[in-house]
C-alpha cells in the first residue's frame, strides 16, 4: 500500500473516508484494487476513467448478470465508464457496512433498466432473464406468470409497476438481501 | 373480516393492472411533491426530487454543477444541517454519505456545502460545556475510525473467506465467518484465561519437578504425567501465591472470579448476538406480505461470486426455483384429506418418538458402559472415542431419518439441527453428572480429562478423517463423474463447530487450557476446511439461504452455554472434592465469596441481611414480580402487533385513495372532467357512490350531468355507456376499450372509481 499513499493526499483520503462507508485503510485496498485493472493508465492519473470493458474485468462484476447496469448506476458520466471515485463509490454501497436502505436505493436503480423510476412489467421481465442466464430460457408464458407474482406480492397501490416505497419494503421484509447484495472489497 | 382485507392486499386486482397501462412517469413526479415525499433528513428521497427537478433542468450545459446546486440549495432548507457546530458537520457528512449519488457529485456538493456554511455562520463564542462535548465527541470519532481501521488491517482470513466465497457463494462463506467468530472467541477466552488464571500458577509452580510418563497415549488420554499438570482443575493451588513484592495473589478468588466473569460475560455476548440476529432475521421481517417470489427475483443474485462456474450454477438453480415455484403454484392444490393428514402427523410423531427414544437409550448405554468395571487399560480413551464416533455418525443418522418425515426442507432442517443439539447437550450433561457422582478423589479432574479427550478425538476425526473421506469421495467423482459430486456439508460441519463449543463450554472450568486447545482446534481446522472446499468439493446446486439458518446456530451455541451455567450452577457450587483444586479449603464453591470476600461470619448484619434476600418468600415474590413484568410485555407487544395490522390496512387503502385521486386530477387537467351516474347495480354499495351521494350533490357542487361531455373514446362506440345503461355494460366497456391498447382517455372519472374492482368494492364497502 506503500505507492498508493503516495498518489493521495490526506484531505483527499478524509474525504473519501468520511463520504463512503470506508476506513482509509479500505480505501487504499480500494485503490490497489482498481489500479490492478489498468496498472499504467491508473498509475499516471490515480482518479483515471477507465472504459466499462476494464471495470468489468472485476472478478464480481465479470460473472454478474446485471454487471452493465451496476457500471452505468454508478458512473458519473452514466456511460458505464468509470472513474476511481466511481468505482469507490460502488464498492461502498456493496460493502458489509453500507446500511440496507443505501443499498436498495442503488438495487432500485439497477433493476430499473428504462430508467422511469419504477420497475415495471418491462424491467421485471429482464431482471427474471437475466438471473436464469444464457443457458436456460423460462417460456413467455411462465415469465409473464412469474412477473404477475411479483406485482401481486409487491404492488400495494395497483398500479402494474413497483414504486421505489413498494420495492424498498420487499427489501426490509427479505433477511437474505443484505447477505446476498454485497461485494466485499 | 381480516382474512377479507387480507385478501385484498393479497390478491391485487390482476384485470386492471393487464389492461390498463399508465403514464407512470408523469404521475410519479406528482407523487414527488406530496408533502410526505418531502421529509425533513430525508436525503434518500432528497434525491428523488432532486433528480426529477433535473429531469426537467436537464437541458441546460453544466449538468453535474447544476445538479450539484439543486442539492446544495435542498440542504440548505433544513436549519440543523447547516449549523456550523460539529454536531451538524457531523449530520451534514452523514447525511451526505447516505445521498445515492456519485463521489464526485458529492465532493462538489460537500465543498458548497462547507462554502455556504461558513456564509452564514456567526461565530458565536461556545461555552466551556459545550466546547468539551465537542471535542469528546470528536475524539471518540477518532478513536473509533482508527480502531476500524485497525480491525480491517488485521482482520483474519479476509482473503481466505472471500476467495471461498467467490467460489462458493456467500452460504459456505457464512461457515467460514461462523469459525472465525468462534475462533476469536475463545482466542479472547484463552488470553483471559491465561493471563489471569494459568500464568499466576505457573509461576508457582517454578519449582517444583514434573514427574509421569508422558506418551502419546498420556497425551490423549490426559492422564499420566500430563494429570498433574497446568491442564486441569486439581492442580491448582489452593492458596496466596507469594511473589517477590509484598503483594500477593490469591489463586481461589482468581480461579472462581475469572471463571465467573467469563462465563457471564460470554453468555450476555452470546445473547446479545443471537438477539440481534433474531430480530434481524425473524421478527424485522416477520407479518405483512408473503414476498416469495418478489425475495427470489431480487435477492436470488449472490453478488459475491467470483467464478464462472459458480456464477452457472446459481442461474441454474434460480431457473430451477422459479420452475418449482411456478409448478408449485399450477398444481391444483389438492387439499388433503383428514386421513393423510392424520397419516403424516402420525408418522411424525411415531418418528419423533423413536428418535427420542433412541437418544435416550444412547444416553442409557453411555452411562451404563461408564459405570461397567472392566480391567482393560486405557478404558477411559475407548469410551471417548465410542462417544466421538456415535455423536459423529448420529448428525448424519438423524438427517436420513427425518426424509421419512413430513416437514418442509426448512423445518427439516431445523428438527435435525434441534435432535443433534439435544443428542450433544443430553451427552455432555450426562457426563459432567456422572463424574460429579463418581466419587472420585478428584471428580473436576476427572471430568477435565473427559472433556479434553473429547476435543482431541475429535480433532483426530474432523482434522484428519473427515477430510480424508472427502477427498476420496472427490477422487471417485473424477472417476466416475455420472455420481452426484460431494458439496460443501455447511449443516453437518457447523453442528461440528458447535459441538466442540459446547465441549469448551461444559469443560472450561474443570480444563483451564482447554481453552487453549480448541482455539488451536479451530486455527488448524479453518485450514484444513478451506482446503477441503477448495479442492474436494463442488458449489451446492440448491441455493441455500444463510441468515436464517445462522441465527440457529447461534441459539445453539448460547443454548448450549445456558444449560453449562445451570449444570455448573446446581453440581459444582455446591460441593466441590475437599481434595483436590484451589477451592479445597473451603465447604463449597460460594464459600469463596461468603467467607472469603464478603467474611459473612463475622459480619452478623451483612448475613442476616443476606440470609433475608435468599429466603424462598423474597426469591418468589422477585419471581412473580418477573413473570406479572413479562405478563404486561406481552400485552404490550400484542397491543402493537394489532396496531400495526390496523396502520398497514389504513396504508393500502390510502394508497388506492391517493391511486383514485391521482387519477381523477389526471382526467382533469386532460380537460376531461365527467361526472356521472353510476349503473344502478354497483352503486348501491360503493363508498365511493356513497360519497357522490352525500357530500358532492350536484345541487350543492354546482355539478350537472352532462351527456355531451362524455368522453369522446366513448361516444365513438356504438355501446358507448351514454346510450347503453344497462347492467355491467360498463365493465365490458372498461375491458374492450383497453384491451386496444393504451387508451388513456377511456379513464373516466368513474374508471378510476373502478379501481376497486366489483368484489373488493363491495368489501372495502362492508369494511367501512
Amino acid at each position: 500500500m506503500g505507492q498508493g499513499k503516495s498518489q493521495f493526499s490526506e484531505e483527499e483520503l478524509q474525504d473519501y473516508e468520511d463520504l463512503t462507508y470506508f476506513t482509509k485503510k479500505e480505501v487504499l485496498y480500494a485503490h490497489q484494487k482498481f489500479k490492478a485493472l489498468a496498472p499504467e493508465k491508473v498509475g499516471h492519473n490515480k482518479n483515471a476513467k477507465l472504459p466499462m470493458a476494464k471495470i468489468l474485468q472485476y472478478p464480481e462484476l465479470r460473472v454478474n448478470p446485471f454487471r452493465d447496469r451496476i457500471c452505468k448506476v454508478f458512473s458519473s458520466s452514466n456511460d458505464g465508464d468509470c472513474t476511481f471515485e466511481d468505482f469507490l463509490d460502488m464498492m461502498s454501497v456493496f460493502s458489509d457496512t453500507a446500511p440496507k436502505a443505501v443499498k436498495a436505493e442503488h438495487a432500485f436503480r439497477i433493476f430499473d433498466f428504462d430508467g422511469d423510476d419504477m420497475i415495471g412489467v418491462s424491467d421485471l421481465r429482464e431482471v427474471i432473464n437475466r438471473l436464469c442466464g444464457p443457458e436456460h430460457k423460462l417460456t413467455d408464458s411462465e415469465i409473464q406468470q412469474l412477473v404477475q407474482n411479483v406485482l401481486e406480492e409487491a404492488d400495494l397501490d395497483d398500479d402494474g409497476a413497483l414504486s421505489f416505497a413498494e420495492f424498498e419494503h420487499i427489501i426490509d421484509k427479505s433477511s437474505d438481501f443484505c447477505h446476498s447484495f454485497r461485494i466485499r472489497l | 373480516m381480516e382474512d377479507q382485507i387480507e385478501e385484498m392486499e393479497l390478491k391485487p386486482v390482476n384485470v386492471r393492472r393487464t389492461f390498463t397501462l399508465r403514464s407512470n412517469v408523469a404521475r410519479q413526479v406528482a407523487v414527488n411533491f406530496m408533502p410526505s415525499r418531502q421529509l425533513p433528513y430525508g436525503t434518500l428521497r432528497l434525491r428523488r426530487t432532486t433528480s426529477e427537478n433535473n429531469v426537467l433542468l436537464e437541458s441546460s450545459g453544466d449538468e453535474t454543477d447544476k445538479q450539484a446546486e439543486i442539492i446544495v440549495r435542498e440542504m440548505e432548507q433544513h436549519q440543523r444541517l447547516m449549523e456550523d457546530n460539529p454536531v451538524s458537520e457531523e449530520l451534514r457528512r452523514e447525511a451526505l454519505r447516505d445521498l445515492p449519488q456519485g463521489l464526485t457529485m458529492k465532493r462538489n456538493v460537500r465543498a458548497k456545502l462547507s462554502a455556504s456554511v461558513s456564509l452564514r455562520s456567526k461565530h458565536r463564542p461556545i461555552n466551556m460545556f459545550k466546547r468539551l462535548k465537542y471535542r469528546i465527541s470528536f475524539a471518540w470519532k477518532k478513536a473509533r475510525d482508527r480502531i476500524s481501521d485497525l480491525i480491517f488491517s488485521i482482520e483474519l482470513w479476509y482473503e481466505a473467506i472471500r476467495h471461498v466465497e467467490g467460489h462458493f457463494g456467500s452460504a459456505v462463506g457464512s461457515y467460514f465467518h461462523f469459525l472465525r467468530w468462534l475462533f476469536a472467541l475463545d482466542l479472547v477466552l484463552a488470553v483471559l484465561v491465561i493471563s489471569f488464571v494459568v500464568v499466576p500458577q505457573a509461576l508457582h509452580d517454578q519449582h517444583r519437578n514434573r514427574t509421569g510418563s508422558m506418551g502419546f497415549l498420556d497425551f490423549v488420554s490426559g492422564k499420566g504425567g500430563f494429570e498433574d499438570s497446568l491442564l486441569f482443575y486439581g492442580h491448582y493451588h489452593d492458596g496466596d501465591i507469594v511473589t517477590t513484592g509484598p503483594l500477593t495473589y490469591n489463586m481461589p478468588f482468581a480461579y472462581f472470579f475469572t471463571m465467573l466473569c467469563l462465563y457471564f460475560l460470554f453468555f450476555a455476548l452470546l445473547c446479545y448476538r443471537t438477539a440481534y440476529s433474531y430480530r434481524r432475521n425473524f421478527i424485522e421481517i416477520a407479518g405483512g406480505l408473503s414476498n416469495v417470489f418478489a425475495s427470489k427475483v431480487f435477492c436470488g443474485w449472490d453478488f459475491g461470486i467470483t467464478s464462472q462456474q459458480a456464477a452457472a450454477l446459481n442461474a441454474s438453480s434460480i431457473y430451477n426455483e422459479f420452475k418449482e415455484l411456478l409448478s408449485e403454484q399450477n398444481k391444483n392444490q389438492v387439499t388433503k384429506s383428514f386421513w393423510t393428514k392424520f397419516w403424516q402427523c402420525l408418522v411424525n410423531i411415531v418418528v419423533t418418538a423413536f428418535v427420542l427414544g433412541l437418544i435416550i437409550s444412547l444416553e442409557y448405554g453411555l452411562w451404563q458402559l461408564l459405570s461397567s468395571e472392566t480391567d482393560l487399560s486405557r478404558w477411559e480413551i475407548y469410551v471417548s472415542s465410542i462417544v466421538t464416533f456415535v455423536l459423529a455418525v448420529c448428525p448424519i443418522l438423524f438427517h436420513l431419518i427425518v426424509r421419512l418425515e413430513f416437514y418442509k426442507p426448512r423445518t427439516g432442517f431445523y428438527v435435525t439441527l434441534a435432535r443433534t443439539g439435544l443428542l450433544d447437550i443430553g451427552t455432555l450433561t450426562l457426563l459432567l453428572v456422572y463424574w460429579a457422582r463418581s466419587g472420585s478423589e478428584c471428580w473436576e479432574t476427572s471430568m477435565g480429562q473427559e472433556a479434553y479427550r473429547l476435543v482431541i478425538l475429535d480433532a483426530l476425526l474432523s482434522l484428519f478423517l473427515i477430510p480424508l473421506v472427502e477427498f476420496a469421495r472427490s477422487f471417485i467423482f473424477k472417476m466416475n463423474p455420472s455420481d452426484s459430486p460431494p458439496e460443501f456439508n455447511i449443516a453437518y460441519n457447523s453442528l461440528t463447530l458447535i459441538y466442540n463449543q459446547a465441549v469448551l463450554w461444559y469443560g472450561m472450568l474443570f480444563s483451564p487450557l482447554l481453552t487453549v486447545v480448541v482455539t488451536f482446534k479451530f486455527f488448524l481446522l479453518f485450514y484444513v476446511k478451506r482446503e477441503c472446499a477448495l479442492r474436494a468439493c463442488q458449489p451446492a446446486r440448491k441455493v441455500w439461504r444463510a441468515a436464517q439458518t445462522q441465527t440457529v446456530l447461534y441459539m445453539l451455541v448460547t443454548l448450549s452455554l445456558f444449560t453449562t451455567l445451570f449444570t455448573i450452577g446446581s453440581l459444582f457450587v455446591r460441593g466441590s472434592s475437599q481434595h483436590c483444586g484451589p477451592f479445597r479449603g473451603y465447604e463449597a464453591v460460594y464459600s469463596v465469596v461468603s467467607e472469603g470476600v464478603l467474611q459473612l461470619a463475622r459480619r452478623r448484619t451483612l448475613a442476616q441481611v443476606l440470609a433475608f434476600l435468599t429466603r424462598p418468600g423474597v426469591i418468589a415474590f422477585l419471581l412473580l414480580s418477573l413473570c406479572v413484568a413479562v405478563y404486561y410485555m406481552r400485552a404490550k407487544a400484542r397491543a402493537q402487533r394489532s396496531m400495526v395490522g390496523i396502520l398497514r390496512r389504513m396504508l393500502v387503502l390510502q394508497s388506492k385513495d391517493k391511486d383514485f385521486l391521482l387519477a381523477a386530477i389526471d382526467k382533469v387537467s386532460n380537460g376531461e372532467w365527467l361526472y356521472s351516474p353510476k349503473p344502478e347495480d354497483q352503486g348501491a354499495d360503493s363508498h365511493t357512490w356513497k360519497y357522490l351521494q352525500e357530500v358532492r350533490k350536484p345541487s350543492n357542487a354546482g355539478y350537472h350531468f352532462d351527456p355531451t361531455r362524455l368522453n369522446h373514446s366513448m361516444i365513438e362506440r356504438p355501446r358507448s355507456y351514454a346510450k347503453d345503461i344497462r347492467p355491467n355494460s360498463y365493465h365490458m366497456e372498461r375491458r374492450k376499450s383497453s384491451e386496444d391498447g393504451e387508451t388513456d382517455s377511456s379513464f373516466s372519472w368513474q374508471g378510476s372509481g373502478n379501481c376497486l374492482n366489483k368484489e373488493n368494492d363491495a368489501e372495502v364497502g362492508k369494511w367501512l
